[in-house]
């Protein structure tokens, strides 16, 4: 006999991620059964009503939770449920489980944001801080001394966290092509999986040279950071957002809101913000500005 | 005070209770189950603290085991929760599942929902409720598993947690074979213990059966039996001094024996003596008349009437004489008996017939007779004859004038009394010692053999004269012989 337990889990999930396919497959009768189902169930089982914060995956999933914990545990008192940091073991991986509406909020790249627009997702806020760049990170005692096409040396090794990571990786890579440099042919590119494993790999030599952004790099431990230097930065981008799904209610979206404002106004908030390496907490954003960002 | 009997077979002061096995009482026996004692006590005490000794550190070892389990899969599983990563928390409880010992394992994400278990169909299942706290030893009496439970922490943000299971079989089974060696090792010092304590026991109560043996043939009569000592230990030097108070005792016995020899020596001299002196005297009256009356009847003046007067004499005096030899022959010359069964009272009856013949005895005197229905025993018949005659005629020669004479025939168990009463003037207390002596007689035409051959005849029978007697009352003369068995 199934778990009714199980069974909410299952269907939650399903429903929840899967309205808008199951109206597009089976037709509406089939979505409004759905919903019944979905409805019965979570008013028998009276779920925690947590609400998924999925964050992409830039750092490790520890060192992300680190920085967010704090974050979702102030959002859970704010909102009075319990809001869960989730984040994925990819960026595709993150993207899959967007296009599967499994999450309630999500942090993400501007380019990513305009790929999960089509999955029910509207900005709120944005990091209020500085520029939202990609850096270019060399070892002190590395090959490269200075960027420019003619004096790059041959056989250079670069590195980046993800093919879909915005600021490090695409960010960078029109920069580079920008002041004409190919990277795919006068580089070896090697991807890491996250910021931190790239600029890890930067520092025991593994590469010559990564693409990252800044909170990265200043999360790093000192004799890392101390080990490499800024040789270029790319031009700004609007800042990273944080997104609702569509099926959030006025009111949660509200007090989401809110609570995410005010967290710079509050001694609390400071500390909450620079555990996450940000500089001012959040600020209003408009959906609009991120209508330019292109991958 | 109450004498004891030298020969007594009552307990002894401080002898063991008799509920005690007789077993138990020998030293050898004692010291088995002693030393076989101290090792079952010794060993089991051990081996109960060596158990739960290795049940703790096993317990300690199990908890500590599952504690770094549980922590080593929070560690390993705390990225893949984070991210959601179903098959790599799936690869940490399969590893974590193919341990024996487990019997499950899951993680579980902060809403409640199990991502990861090692069993079946339990993913995406919320886990229910859980314990608080790790188990802790003991477990209740059915429980067969250890639960553990270890939290996913974040600096200090819980984010999920991992459950584990232990599974305590393999613990219980190596108890239980701890236990159970625990157990054949005590036993082993059992018996090594027993056999141990039984070779040294047979080394310490060897001597003492020599020794025992020595003393059952000393106590029968061999006073040459001695104690072959070997040992120079306690056993050895009771055996020494035993064969040296052997030594003594013999010593003893041979003076013993030659102060007997000697004695019986003297005595059976002083008897002679006695016996010379007693015939010399019961001979020499009947000789000296008879030498007296052969020198009247050499008187050619001696009138007819004195020469048939003195005739008389020398018949009578010879025929004394010749009485007197015959008894004295009869004593020293009594015939082996020929024992053989027969019935007493017959034997009595013709004594008592033949007495009735003679006419001193015939007349006022009264014979009761007082039989049991069975009379038969072992007598030699003409030497019975003889003893009946002899305390019969002594008993009517006691009687002056009219008399009883009771003959009482009583079956006392395997013995029959026989018994002889007369109410005659009854013997002095002063003479009672004298009575049965060889020639002592109140009468003047008594020899003193009487007495003597009666009991030298109850001697030969197996039996022994009792005299009762009240000076003025009557005598009381009893024997006892061996009653016939019928089978």
């Amino acid at each position: 006999m199934p778990d009714p337990a199980w069974g909410a889990f299952a269907i939650h999930n399903f429903l929840r991620c899967g309205r808008l396919e199951l109206g597009r497959r089976f037709g509406w009768p089939a979505l409004l059964l759905a919903l019944l189902l979905s409805a019965g169930v979570s008013a028998e089982n009276q779920e925690p009503g947590y609400l998924r914060f999925g964050v992409l995956p830039l750092q490790s999933p520890t060192k992300l939770a680190g920085m967010f914990l704090p974050l979702t545990g102030y959002l859970g008192q704010q909102l009075g449920r319990p809001v869960q940091f989730v984040t994925s073991s990819s960026f595709s991986a993150f993207m899959e489980k967007v296009a599967q509406r499994e999450y309630d909020i999500i942090y993400l790249n501007p380019m990513l944001y305009g790929r999960s627009r089509q999955y029910g997702y509207r900005v709120i806020v944005k990091v209020a801080s500085e520029p939202f760049t990609g850096i270019l990170v060399t070892r002190n005692s590395g090959p490269i001394r200075a960027l420019s096409a003619d004096s790059l040396p041959s056989g250079i090794r670069i590195g980046f966290p993800d093919p879909g990571a915005f600021a490090a990786t695409v960010m960078v890579r029109d920069y580079l092509n920008s002041i004409g440099i190919d990277v795919d042919r006068q580089m070896q590119v090697q991807y890491f999986g996250s910021q931190d494993s790239a600029i890890l790999a930067l520092h025991n030599g593994l590469v010559d040279i990564i693409g990252t952004w800044r909170p990265s790099l200043r999360s790093m431990p000192q004799a890392v950071r101390e080990d490499l230097q800024i040789i270029a930065e790319t031009p700004p981008q609007p800042q990273m957002p944080i997104a609702v799904r569509d099926d959030l209610s006025a009111e949660d979206i509200d007090r989401l809101y809110r609570a995410l404002v005010g967290l710079a106004e509050t001694e609390h908030g400071q500390t909450i913000i620079k555990q996450m390496g940000f500089k001012r907490g959040f600020e209003s954003a408009a959906d609009a500005e991120y209508l330019e960002v292109k991958p | 005070m109450t004498d004891t009997p030298l020969f007594s077979t009552a307990p002894m002061l401080g002898q063991q209770s008799r509920w005690v096995p007789r077993l138990f009482h020998t030293l050898r026996a004692r010291l088995i189950i002693s030393v076989a004692l101290v090792h079952v006590v010794l060993m089991g005490l051990f081996t109960w603290e060596a158990v739960e000794r290795q049940s703790h550190e096993l317990r300690q070892e199990m908890v500590n085991q599952g504690r770094s389990l549980a922590s080593l899969m929070v560690v390993a599983s705390t990225n893949a929760l984070l991210a959601e990563d179903l098959a790599s928390l799936a690869e940490v409880t399969r590893r974590v599942g193919e341990r024996e010992d487990v019997s499950y394992g899951e993680v579980v994400d902060v809403r409640g929902f199990v991502m990861a278990s090692t069993r079946e169909g339990r993913v995406g299942r919320q886990v229910g409720p859980v314990i608080e706290q790790n188990d802790q030893f003991p477990l209740a009496v059915d429980d067969r598993v250890l639960d553990l439970r270890e939290e996913v922490l974040i600096e200090n943000n819980r984010v999920g947690f991992v459950v584990l299971g232990l599974s305590t079989t393999n613990l219980e089974n190596a108890l239980t074979e701890t236990r159970n060696r625990g157990i054949q090792y005590t036993l082993l010092a059992l018996v090594i213990g027993s056999v141990a304590a039984w070779l040294l026991s047979l080394a310490v109560t060897r001597n003492l059966h020599e020794l025992t043996l020595a003393a059952k043939k000393i106590g029968g009569g061999d006073l040459d039996a001695r104690v072959n000592v070997r040992s120079q230990d306690e056993t050895g030097t009771l055996s020494r001094a035993f064969n040296l108070m052997a030594a003594s005792l013999q010593r003893s016995s041979r003076q013993m024996e030659q102060e007997h020899r000697k004695r019986t020596e003297a005595e059976r001299l002083a008897c002679v003596g006695e016996m010379a002196a007693s015939i010399a005297h019961e001979i020499r009256n009947p000789m000296v008349a008879l030498i007296n009356s052969v020198k009247l009847l050499g008187n050619a003046q001696l009138a007819a009437e004195d020469h048939t007067a003195v005739v008389d004499i020398v018949n009578t005096e010879s025929r004394r004489l010749q009485r007197i030899l015959d008894d004295f022959l009869m004593f020293s010359r009594l015939p082996a008996p020929r024992l053989e069964d027969g019935d007493l009272k017959l034997l009595v009856e013709q004594t008592i017939g033949l007495i009735s013949q003679d006419p001193r005895y015939a007349d006022g005197i009264r014979f009761e007779r007082r039989y049991e229905e069975d009379n038969r025993c072992r007598f030699d018949p003409d030497l019975m004859r003889q003893v009946l005659l002899n305390l019969m005629l002594n008993a009517l020669q006691a009687i002056t004038g009219e008399g009883k004479l009771i003959i009482r025939l009583q079956r006392t168990g395997d013995r029959l009394n026989v018994s002889i009463v007369d109410n005659g003037r009854g013997i002095p207390a002063d003479l009672m010692s004298e009575i049965s002596k060889p020639f002592f007689t109140s009468r003047k035409e008594g020899t003193g053999l009487g007495l003597p051959v009666v009991q030298r005849i109850l001697a030969q029978h197996g039996a022994v004269l009792n005299i009762t007697s009240r000076e003025g009352s009557g005598t009381e003369v009893a024997f006892d012989l061996e009653v016939t068995n019928d089978g």
